[in-house]
């Protein structure tokens, strides 16, 4: 069970059976063999709804009295989808005995069809998430193309539940315990190839050749599979059970329940019956259901989902040639990530030493994302191609696109500008990489927005397109899709200082840093806020961000809102005394070279803890009040869309819903309408 | 034949074999070349008809490597790239390769020439090929064992292919024989090509901030590489008689020092007809006005140049500059003898030439028009001459204007 990844599907599952469509139908093809085919009408996507759920029975049926069936191939015939999963608009809508009917339904038709005494092939291609994987699952055998639209996989946990249509009972079975719970636990979804390693999969093949793998299988001997008698015995779950109990509890401090509940239903569904576990599946969807976490966590991933779409999407011009200018931190981390999503960059600076820095960072960067199996070194190589280091004036005429990621100084940005615009083409588009500065005071040019990217780039999905007063909407609505087409998250914001993000987040800032001046020892108001659900606390933050950083966006915004923000004197104290942070190896924290975090071993003192926590309540606030007041002045187009620049860009907790999600602003959701 | 102009040019530094840039292959330096060149351009590679590169030793991996460059560098799938290999001048057949080119329809042209000599492999003997063949098909542990056995310790004695390309197997006789001869045929003595040795450095070391305009920085893991490492401004008469010969130690005269050094290094230069270039409003270097290709005798490779710019044509004279690639000293003192001293020395190699900056072999015939042409507009010259000797006795010499 699980959530669609598309526009959702307009039949509710609420509502009986109206199309007059089927979603499913069958062709015979000679020899006994019946392909059943996905085939929502009048939508680019397969989803379960439950309309959807009642075809597949009644197709189902059918099957069950055809004389001679030898065996099913299930595919779909849409261009990039096998199935998106439950249909996520209709779930959040249902009452609570509708939505127990719904997981039901869906438990029973694929178990029956998992019953069918014939030979039973998944002919994959496209994404095959969540009830679509989970439908493969009552399958014998499953094929799937090497295409990049195949993607496979159980996200549930990310939209706090788990999966319930039999994908915690028959997963484990499958390929495992641990490997299954290394999908089901963080929502993976895998390319095709990884979920083959897997086990997910038993083979991947060409599209051209997927049909004629399918009918193989269907005619050839079952599929040897690999016993998991090692890992699945009693014994040995009860050991990788609390092991993986311990990784959870420290990578989400507890906060997420899905994947403990989904933890738990996996590991006892390798014993007993199927019959068994599907009921504890079906039990631990309606608690998770309950929680108010899994309602902000839909509508987190409704909203995530609406942004990657975007509503201009191939209106704009194609942005291939890039400009980057400046190649420190950030410059070298846009570059890189630009670089590697296919673009031809040029990055510039002033002279050979820091381009030499740059480059030898953008190398770091690749390389470590090879590591971690982002990219193969091949990719990485070429994305390294794609980046041109040149100090010298050169033309740019060619780019469609110049970020400029150098100092934060309106007036260096003010002469780069001019400079830089008697340099490019009629064309080409202009941003700047400001985190807080008025981006109307640079030029006076409707091409030039704002491109906000966050440190560290390719960690960091938000990026703030600001767009100033009087840019042209073509041009922001350009740089928006090529946000998308890069694989990051764009939300458009007015040019009003610090945007959303770092005018919601200084003010928590710097009432932590007076909190601080006033006693409260660092750790404690740390160790409060990440139980708020925060990454990271307030205090390390600073240090990671750079207290002189942090000074100057604050000082901007002090000018800016001299109402309600002021900078605590000790931020520029530190600073003075050349305390800069984690750089300077020493801020609020001390950073011994190559010592362990300072922040991760700080032991909290009693005398001190009702103190912190009522201090993160009032920092919680302090963020949901301006968030308020950014809404009020439209600095963003919806209040969505600020709860969601907060959780992509500062790692606002998800399961609180964002910070006008917080203070009660936003309260729409599952449940909502019914409760 | 439609005129032919340069519109710019760029390189890497020239490196020592085995120093700054021995970690990238001549497919990397081909590639930093090549970006290089259409960010100072800001030339759109939609419009290239040709990618045309040099390149002596082709790495095994990078097969046809000129291919390998446009594609790194964002040259369009759908403009073809041939590499050409003419040994020590293959960087200005590209030149010339092009021009033909363009006489038969092309107008834009991506031309250049790479080498990493640093990355040229060590060989195994064809005896030892034949045994791994075998062993990689046995099957069984008693095969795979019998065929172990048939190794022998000389099976693993490397070639080295560097030392074999420096060889010309038709008269079998090493580069370094072959300038030896030149030696003893016009008598000339170890200090003469020392003291041409010395001005070659002292002249790249005073063109240090000149040369320093068609360099490209590399960076490279290790750092900023942005000039070349072969000039010794320190050089002397006294120095370089200290060196042994290397070809004949008993009565030789060239040594390591009077001859051209092993070098690392890439250049790539931008031309196209001089229509195009009036069309996209681009101001060039300079013309390709002619050429010519000789052949000589192989045991005298080194003389090629005087055969070529015979054959050219025109009289060395009215050249304001003059690049005769400096393969060794005597050979090109030999050249300038056999052409009748025509050639003052204050326009030869003004800023110095291989025995300085390094001869990285594909690379060093485009650096010569790249550093001709650049010279020619700082001196408000009107015509150079490019000139190279090439292994296997040949010689290739090229005529630029100024525009």
């Amino acid at each position: 069970m699980n959530a669609t990844l598309l526009s959702p599907d307009k039949s509710s599952a609420g509502t009986p059976a109206a199309p007059p469509a089927p979603a499913f139908r069958r062709e015979m093809e000679g020899d006994g063999i019946c392909h059943l085919i996905f085939d929502q009408p009048g939508s680019s996507a397969n989803v379960f709804s439950m309309a959807a759920l009642n075809d597949l029975w009644k197709e189902l049926e059918a099957l069950q009295s055809t004389p001679g069936l030898r065996g099913i191939i299930l595919r779909s015939v849409k261009p990039d989808i096998f199935c998106a999963g439950a249909d996520l608009q209709s779930f959040r809508s249902l009452s609570e005995d509708v939505l127990r009917e719904f997981v039901l339904l869906g438990q029973r038709v694929f178990s029956a069809f998992a019953a069918l005494p014939v030979k039973k092939v998944a002919a994959i291609h496209g994404a095959c998430v969540g009830g679509g994987f989970e439908l493969t699952l009552a399958c014998d055998v499953r094929i799937a193309t090497d295409a990049s639209a195949t993607k496979i996989g159980l996200p549930e946990t990310n939209l706090g539940i788990l999966p319930g249509w039999g994908g915690c009972t028959r997963l484990p079975r499958l390929i495992g315990l641990p490997a299954a719970l290394s999908v089901i636990l963080p929502g993976a979804i895998h390319p095709a190839r990884k979920a083959r390693k897997l086990g997910m999969v038993d083979e991947v093949v060409p599209r051209e050749h997927l049909l004629r793998t399918a009918l193989r299988h269907v005619n050839g001997p079952p599929v040897r599979r690999q016993g998991h008698w090692l890992t699945n015995n009693a014994l040995s779950a009860i050991f990788i059970a609390r092991k993986v109990r311990q990784d959870l509890m420290k990578k989400s401090g507890g906060h997420y329940p899905a994947p403990f509940v989904a933890l738990n239903v996996a590991v006892k569904g390798l014993r007993g019956s199927v019959e068994e576990s599907l009921t504890r599946e079906r039990e631990g969807i309606m608690e998770l259901a309950a929680s108010p976490k899994t309602r902000h966590l839909m509508n987190v991933f409704l909203h995530r989902e609406k942004i990657r779409r975007g509503s201009s999407r191939g209106e704009g011009k194609s942005i291939r040639n890039v400009a980057v200018i400046g190649a420190g931190v950030m410059g070298a981390g846009i570059a890189q990530w630009i670089a590697a999503k296919g673009c031809r960059v040029l990055l510039q600076d002033v002279n050979d030493a820091a381009l030499g820095k740059g480059m030898e960072r953008i190398r770091k960067l690749l390389k470590d994302g090879v590591k971690r199996g982002h990219f193969r070194p091949a990719e990485a190589k070429a994305a390294l191609d794609r980046i041109t280091p040149c100090s010298a004036e050169v033309p740019l005429h060619r780019m469609d696109l110049v970020i400029e990621a150098a100092v934060e100084d309106p007036a260096i940005k003010r002469k780069l500008f001019e400079k830089l615009s008697a340099r490019v083409g009629p064309n080409t588009i202009l941003a700047t990489n400001t985190s807080a500065l008025s981006i109307g005071d640079m030029l006076d040019s409707p091409r030039l927005v704002g491109m906000h990217f966050f440190n560290p780039v390719h960690r960091m999905p938000l990026v703030e397109i600001v767009r100033p007063d009087h840019a042209d909407p073509a041009v922001v609505n350009t740089v928006a899709d090529f946000a998308r087409r890069i694989g990051k998250l764009p939300v458009i914001v007015a040019d009003r200082p610090g945007f959303v993000v770092n005018r919601i987040l200084m003010p928590y800032l710097m009432l932590a840093g007076e909190l601080v001046a006033d006693g409260m020892p660092p750790g404690e108001l740390d160790a409060a806020m990440k139980k708020f659900g925060m990454p990271m606390g307030p205090m390390r933050l600073l240090d990671e961000v750079g207290l002189d950083v942090a000074l100057h966006v604050g000082r901007t915004l002090a000018a800016a809102y001299p109402d309600r923000m002021s900078v605590p004197p000790v931020l520029a104290e530190m600073v003075a005394a050349g305390k800069l942070g984690k750089k300077s190896g020493s801020g609020f924290y001390q950073y011994p070279k190559g010592g362990p975090d300072p922040a991760d071993h700080y032991h909290s003192d009693e005398k001190w803890r009702g103190a912190a926590l009522r201090a993160a309540e009032r920092l919680a606030r302090i963020m949901s009040t301006e968030a308020a007041r950014c809404l009020e002045d439209r600095v963003a187009d919806s209040a969505e869309d600020i709860d969601f620049a907060m959780i992509a860009g500062t790692g606002y907790p998800a399961f609180r819903g964002g910070p006008l999600t917080y203070s009660g602003v936003i309260t729409t959701g599952v449940h909502a309408e019914s409760t | 034949m439609k005129s032919m102009v340069v519109i710019d040019g760029v390189r890497t530094p020239f490196c020592r074999a085995g120093s700054s840039l021995a970690s990238l292959s001549a497919a990397d330096l081909g590639h930093h070349v090549v970006t290089a060149l259409l960010a100072r351009t800001g030339l759109d590679p939609e419009i290239v008809d040709h990618t045309i590169f040099g390149c002596v030793c082709q790495p095994a991996e990078t097969a046809n490597i000129a291919r390998v460059i446009a594609l790194r560098s964002g040259v369009p799938e759908s403009v073809p790239a041939v590499t050409v290999q003419r040994n020590c001048a293959s960087g200005l057949e590209a030149v010339t390769s092009a021009c033909e080119k363009a006489a038969a329809g092309g107008e834009v042209f991506i031309v250049g020439g790479t080498e990493s000599m640093s990355n040229v492999p060590l060989l195994f003997p064809q005896s030892a090929s034949a045994k791994f063949l075998r062993l990689s098909k046995a099957k069984s542990f008693l095969q795979k064992l019998k065929a172990f056995a048939g190794f022998r310790p000389s099976d693993f004695k490397p070639i080295s292919a560097l030392l074999l390309g420096l060889t010309d197997s038709f008269v079998n006789m090493n580069m370094g024989e072959t300038a030896e001869l030149l030696a003893r045929d016009f008598g000339i003595s170890g200090k003469d090509q020392d003291r041409f040795a010395m001005e070659s450095h002292l002249r790249a070391a005073a063109a240090k901030e000149r040369l320093a305009e068609e360099i490209a920085p590399v960076f490279t893991t290790k750092g900023t590489v942005d000039a070349d490492n072969g000039v010794r401004p320190d050089s002397s008469e006294e120095a370089l008689a200290k060196l042994r010969p290397a070809f004949d130690k008993a009565n030789g005269s060239v040594t390591p020092g009077n001859s051209s050094q092993i070098s690392d290094g890439a250049v790539a230069l931008l031309l196209m007809t001089e229509d195009r270039a009036a069309q996209l409003g681009l101001k060039p270097l300079g013309r390709i006005l002619n050429w010519a290709w000789t052949g000589c005798d192989p045991k005298r490779m080194g003389l090629g140049p005087a055969g070529a710019i015979t054959a050219a044509g025109v009289d060395p004279a009215e050249a304001d500059i003059v690049e005769i690639n400096e393969a060794f000293a005597v050979q090109v003192l030999a050249v300038l003898e056999k052409l009748g001293n025509k050639i003052p020395r204050d326009r030869l190699n003004v800023n110095g030439g291989a025995i300085a900056l390094g001869h990285p072999v594909g690379a060093s015939g485009a650096r010569l028009v790249l550093t001709a042409l650049k010279e020619l507009n700082r001196r408000g010259a009107r015509r150079a001459l490019v000139s190279l000797c090439i292994g296997g006795g040949q010689g290739g010499a090229l005529w630029l204007e100024r525009i």
